[in-house]
């Protein structure tokens, strides 16, 4: 799958930022990116271990694993201009 | 927090994104902006919610008086709260591991789901009686989408309503008693175990005005029964009930009333709760009309009683005075039939006027009449606006009949140029005269004797106080007056 950028969503179960950052993830990649991202949604609750793999510790963080360099963002992304601008999404990148 | 590779294998610039990282997430912590976070182990690493995340909900939840459920979009068990458990008799951990539809019965389940697919939209919510241990009670479950990592699930709140569903049928069940008591023709009062009144409708306040709410109801109607009653004392009726006992048809008197009534009491316990009464309910029903009407009937009949055997008397009397003075029994039945029949033709102008008074130029014209016409002999008649009783009015037709049987035989009818004048004057007091003066016909003599027609004429008429009939047998023709008692103008 060619996608010029991905995105990683980790969440812990249903805790409130975790739930709002979910839903504030799908409202920014509906009205601000185009067809070519990709998103996964991890849940470190059903396996913490996954945190590894970007030395995840605060819970919600969003991942951009694409475009390089990676960058993250700890929150629960309501604000809208602050992830676009500090991940350089749509465009802000 | 983190540990990982030895921090000497990595450069300067993986140092320093590190180091990026770890203000990153304390910063975030500290301002709120997470509410989890990873704790690694060398055996394993654990998810920890932060205070104020999702234990601070939880704890919130957990002391909710009200059962709370979440659902996910598979409608497994997500959380259920410890008063959903109580709600339900069920342990949580039973609850976790069984799932929430399976500890429910088929209606139940049919009724949660159908909330939560009504939900979808929004908020919804329905009421459902339940059967519980053996006894039905009110449910009330609400259903409202619930947002999910992974779909949207449902959260529900479970409330018993039955203390309130119940308080509600009771406060209704209390208006429309109220209304009945407020809407009965017949006059209520409700008093409590001690006799006080706690209650009575618009038509008690008529017996009784005034505020009676509070009153002892003895002190508010001293009633008087009559001797021989079930009662003898008001204090009675209010005993009876309380020792559970009914009673009907009391006939009592409220000298009170104004104005005074004849009552017809009923006393029955009042039940609420239990076996034993709560106090009393005791109606009153106004005989006053009935009462005035069965004393109207008995004067009727009294009244009746009297004319019947007046009429007898009369009727009796003209037989043997028409009998006595008749030349053969052919002449007799002639006599008598005109009499009596002068007697109906009175009885029916009493009738017509419900025995109430009778015009006395109506008696006149209606004996008068078959004997007048327009080539003579001729009548006329003065005002005579009077009307008199009716034993007045019956004696006074037997003497115009008299008159008018003499003036066809003798005097002025028995000739085509006669003419009988009748006129009225007010005299003194309640007297009135009526004046037959005959004229036009034939040369008047005395009679030879003196028969029942004058002796009727004369005497009939005198009830004292100055009434009474004379006859002047005048040559040009008779003049009879008589002086009737009246009771006013016709």
């Amino acid at each position: 799958m060619d996608r010029s950028t991905e995105l990683t969503l980790y969440v812990a179960g249903q805790t409130p930022k975790s739930v709002a950052a979910i839903r504030n993830l799908e409202r920014i990649c509906k009205e601000y990116l185009d067809s070519s991202y990709a998103v996964k949604v991890i849940d470190l609750k059903e396996n913490p271990r996954l945190a590894r793999e970007h030395n995840i510790v605060a819970i919600p963080t969003l991942v951009r694993q694409l475009p390089v360099p990676i960058q993250k963002i700890i929150g629960d992304l309501s604000d809208t201009e602050k992830v676009l601008v500090h991940l350089q999404l749509g465009d802000a990148a | 927090m983190t540990t990982g590779p030895g921090l000497d294998a990595l450069s300067i610039e993986e140092l320093r994104h590190r180091l990026h990282d770890a203000e990153e997430t304390l910063r975030a912590i500290r301002e709120g902006d997470a509410d989890a976070v990873v704790v690694r182990s060398a055996d394993e690493d654990t998810v920890f919610a932060l205070a104020g995340g999702e234990d601070s909900y939880r704890a919130m939840m957990e002391a909710m008086d009200i059962g709370a459920v979440a659902l996910d979009d598979q409608e497994r068990l997500l959380y259920a709260n410890a008063a959903f458990c109580a709600l339900i008799g069920c342990g949580a951990a039973d609850l976790q591991r069984e799932g929430l539809f399976a500890r429910l019965d088929a209606r139940t389940a049919d009724t949660v789901r159908g909330t939560i697919v009504q939900a979808r939209d929004g908020r919804h919510q329905t009421q459902f009686v339940q059967t519980h241990d053996g006894a039905d009670r009110h449910l009330m479950v609400t259903a409202a989408p619930l947002p999910l990592a992974f779909g949207i699930g449902s959260a529900l709140t479970f409330s018993d309503v039955t203390v309130r569903v119940e308080a509600a049928v009771a406060e209704e069940s209390e208006r429309i008693a109220q209304a009945v008591i407020a809407s009965a023709n017949e006059a209520v009062v409700v008093c409590d175990r001690s006799g006080r009144i706690i209650n009575a409708n618009a038509a008690a306040c008529a017996v009784m005005p005034g505020e009676l709410a509070g009153r002892p109801f003895e002190q508010a109607m001293p009633l008087i029964f009559p001797n021989g009653s079930a009662a003898t004392r008001t204090e009675d009726l209010i005993a009876m009930a309380g020792a559970g006992k009914a009673v009907k048809g009391l006939e009592a008197f409220a000298p009170f009333a104004s104005p005074p009534k004849d009552l017809l009491v009923s006393v029955a316990p009042l039940r609420l709760t239990g076996e034993a009464p709560g106090g009393s309910v005791i109606t009153l029903i106004d005989l006053s009309e009935r009462k005035a009407i069965e004393k109207r009937q008995t004067l009727l009949m009294h009244e009746l009683d009297h004319r019947v055997k007046n009429t007898l008397t009369m009727v009796l009397s003209i037989c043997s005075r028409t009998l006595s003075g008749s030349d053969g029994l052919d002449d007799f039945r002639v006599r008598f039939t005109r009499r009596i029949q002068a007697l109906a033709a009175t009885h029916n102008l009493l009738a017509d006027a419900s025995w109430t008074g009778i015009d006395l130029s109506a008696m006149i014209r209606s004996e008068l009449a078959p004997y007048l016409s327009s080539s003579g002999p001729r009548m006329e008649i003065g005002e005579l606006d009077r009307s008199v009783g009716p034993d007045v009015a019956i004696a006074f037709g037997l003497v115009v009949h008299e008159l008018t049987t003499n003036a066809v035989k003798y005097g002025a009818l028995s000739a085509e140029s006669g003419c009988v004048t009748v006129t009225g004057r007010q005299l003194e007091r309640d007297l009135y005269e009526v004046a037959w003066t005959e004229s036009g016909g034939p040369h008047v003599k005395m009679p030879r004797r003196h028969g029942f027609g004058q002796t009727l004429i004369t005497r009939s008429l005198a009830r004292g106080d100055g009434t009474g009939a004379t006859v002047d047998f005048a040559p040009g023709g008779v003049v009879c007056r008589m002086i009737l008692p009246i009771e006013g103008r016709a």
